[in-house]
């Protein structure tokens, strides 16, 4: 047995010339929250799709909880949880109604599926607006319930497809709270997102996907890391043009002036830091700050698409060929 | 794995089929409900056709040794099951482009559940307009004369016809690329269908080809299955049309037949996993 909650080996998917999937592995633990993270149309909401017995791949094979999803989908249906990217509460009911259905379409049975429904809008704090018709729910609050829904019968692998597209600031970081809080029970999830800073915050691993290809995977900090090298950045006091040009000519050759301050890459990090320092009391110019900045995801993520799209292999953890 | 299960009560799969259809039976009724303005439509269109041919028309109409009034409501009987198939095919259509049927194929319920619930729900809202329906009739002079067992079993035919149709609109509803695109292909069946019959006017003037197409036409055997049996025939059927001498066992065949082919289509269509 595996322990793998999600195990997916080269899934491809074409539409007529379109391959929207050329070749996706991708394997998440139990208990873990890994993000897809990609561009729109780089294959995100395709995976998803297959994965959740949508859409049949055309090539490849995956294990949902632990069940196949081409031949045992009415069993990996009966322990997943969906929540697309296209609002699926119906407008015409209430948000109960609408928690209750699903629960009763989940063979809870009308009971437990009430019962699930008033703890379930307890619990995403919808109580308030239970017995409203969605129709006059907000954006955030539609997007909650469509969570609240994929819990009814607490699956083992929660599908979130770009969760929080489409929200303002607020509704979307009580989302990613919604999002934590469930991680924090146990539940494994796979969510694709657009937003660098929501993979970062939410996902153990992160699989950048990019035309239909894996082109990166790790932890955020493997990912952050395999960009490379940090850097060393000195600010002065202020921008005189002498002291910024002493300043990048001791830093050596690779070093580069912005406004106040000289960056240059720094292979070892603090070692070299402290040699910068030392480096610096010789010069005497008047020194603001002197620090190291780590490469962003967003590096990372134009670095390894952009690899992708020109065919160069990148520094990344995983290039498929 | 999750320590919170929740447990599922033990069923088969036959069992959790009738629970399925009797779900989403249960959640388009609610959804009926609250559209009033669609009922209400529903309702005042039998109305209005009813004083549109019966008047309008119906007044430079006569049937020899009859009633037109009489020999009108049959008619329109049947034609309303076509224009039921045609609502249906655009709320399923519209249905296809919301995400909620998305969320229903990954919930381990029979895929036949939805349309199941949708062509039933069909039936039981469309009970409204067809009580308003019989009253304008009796308002306007047409009266049961076989009595209330035979009127009774007209309507349970015309009916029949109904859910047999309601599929054809399922299946358009579900092929359509949109709710407008299903609202015209719909229409040239429920058209052709529902004009070129016998539901208006006798079909023994029309030129031949037209009345070839008229007499066979299974709305043709419906509308004559309901005179029959409403006891507002007038005349003998046209000679050596078989579905026009027997429209009763006709239009029960044509209802079998038609759910029979229509069903299983409708179904794997749903299921088509790519869109």
């Amino acid at each position: 047995m595996t322990s793998f909650a999600i195990s997916a080996q080269h899934l491809a998917r074409s539409f007529g010339e379109t391959h929207a999937l050329v070749d996706v592995s991708l394997d998440v633990p139990a208990g873990s929250v890994c993000a897809l993270l990609g561009r729109n149309g780089a294959g995100k909401t395709t995976t998803v799709r297959i994965l959740t017995t949508l859409l049949d791949a055309d090539g490849g094979h995956a294990q949902v909880a632990g069940f196949d999803i081409a031949t045992q989908a009415d069993k990996v249906r009966g322990r997943i949880g969906v929540t697309g990217q296209t609002a699926t509460m119906d407008e015409l009911l209430t948000g109960h109604e609408n928690l209750e259905i699903i629960g009763r379409f989940t063979h809870l049975g009308a009971a437990v599926s009430r019962r699930r429904a008033g703890e379930l809008l307890q619990q995403f704090d919808l109580v308030y607006a239970g017995n409203q018709l969605v129709k006059k729910y907000s954006g955030g609050m539609r997007r909650r319930l469509d969570l609240a829904a994929s819990l009814i019968a607490n699956p083992e692998v929660l599908f979130l497809d770009e969760p929080t597209t489409g929200l303002d600031p607020v509704a979307r970081s009580e989302m990613w709270e919604a999002i934590r809080n469930l991680v924090a029970r146990g539940t494994t999830v796979l969510l694709t997102t657009q937003y660098l800073d929501e993979a970062d915050q939410l996902a153990d691993t992160i699989v950048v996907v990019d035309r239909g290809l894996v082109v990166a995977q790790g932890t955020p900090e493997q990912l952050k890391a395999s960009i490379g090298r940090p850097s060393v950045v000195v600010t002065l006091v202020d921008a005189d043009p002498a002291a910024l040009e002493k300043v990048r000519a001791a830093l050596g050759g690779e070093a580069e002036i912005r406004g106040r301050s000289v960056s240059a890459p720094a292979p070892d990090g603090l070692v070299s830091l402290g040699d910068v320092v030392t480096l610096l009391e010789g010069l005497g110019v008047p020194i603001h700050e002197v620090g190291l900045e780590h490469p962003s995801l967003d590096e990372v993520f134009s670095t390894v698409t952009h690899r992708a799209g020109d065919h160069v292999p990148g520094l990344a953890a995983e290039v498929p060929a | 794995m999750s320590a919170l299960t929740v447990a599922v009560p033990a069923q088969n799969s036959v069992q959790r089929g009738v629970i399925d259809a009797y779900n989403a039976t249960r959640r388009y009724l609610i959804r009926g409900k609250r559209q009033p303005d669609i009922i209400f439509g529903s309702v005042l269109f039998p109305v209005v056709f009813v004083v549109l041919f019966g008047y309008v028309f119906g007044s430079s109409i006569t049937v020899p040794g009859g009633n037109y009034h009489s020999y009108l409501m049959s008619g329109l009987f049947a034609q309303s099951t076509l224009f039921a198939s045609a609502n249906v095919a655009v709320a399923v259509a519209t249905d296809m482009n919301e995400g909620v049927i998305d969320r229903f194929k990954t919930l381990p319920i029979a895929r036949s559940s939805i349309l199941i619930g949708r062509a039933i729900s069909t039936m039981i809202l469309g009970l409204p307009a067809l009580a308003v329906m019989i009253v304008c009739a009796l308002l306007v002079g047409w009266r049961p004369e076989n009595g209330i067992f035979d009127a009774f079993l007209g309507f349970l035919l015309i009916e029949l016809f109904a859910f047999a149709l309601c599929w054809l609109g399922i299946l358009v509803g579900l092929v359509a690329k949109s709710s407008q695109s299903a609202d015209v292909l719909i229409n040239i069946p429920v058209f052709l269908l529902g004009f070129i019959s016998n539901v208006f006017v006798d079909t023994s003037k029309m030129p031949v080809w037209l009345r070839i197409f008229a007499n066979w036409n299974p709305v043709s055997s419906v509308v004559a299955a309901g005179r029959s049996l409403f006891g507002n025939t007038i005349g003998p059927p046209p000679a050596g049309v078989w579905s026009l001498e027997h429209p009763e066992i006709t239009t029960i065949g044509l209802a079998v037949v038609i759910i029979a082919i229509f069903v299983p289509l409708c179904v794997r269509r749903y299921s088509r996993t790519s869109r």
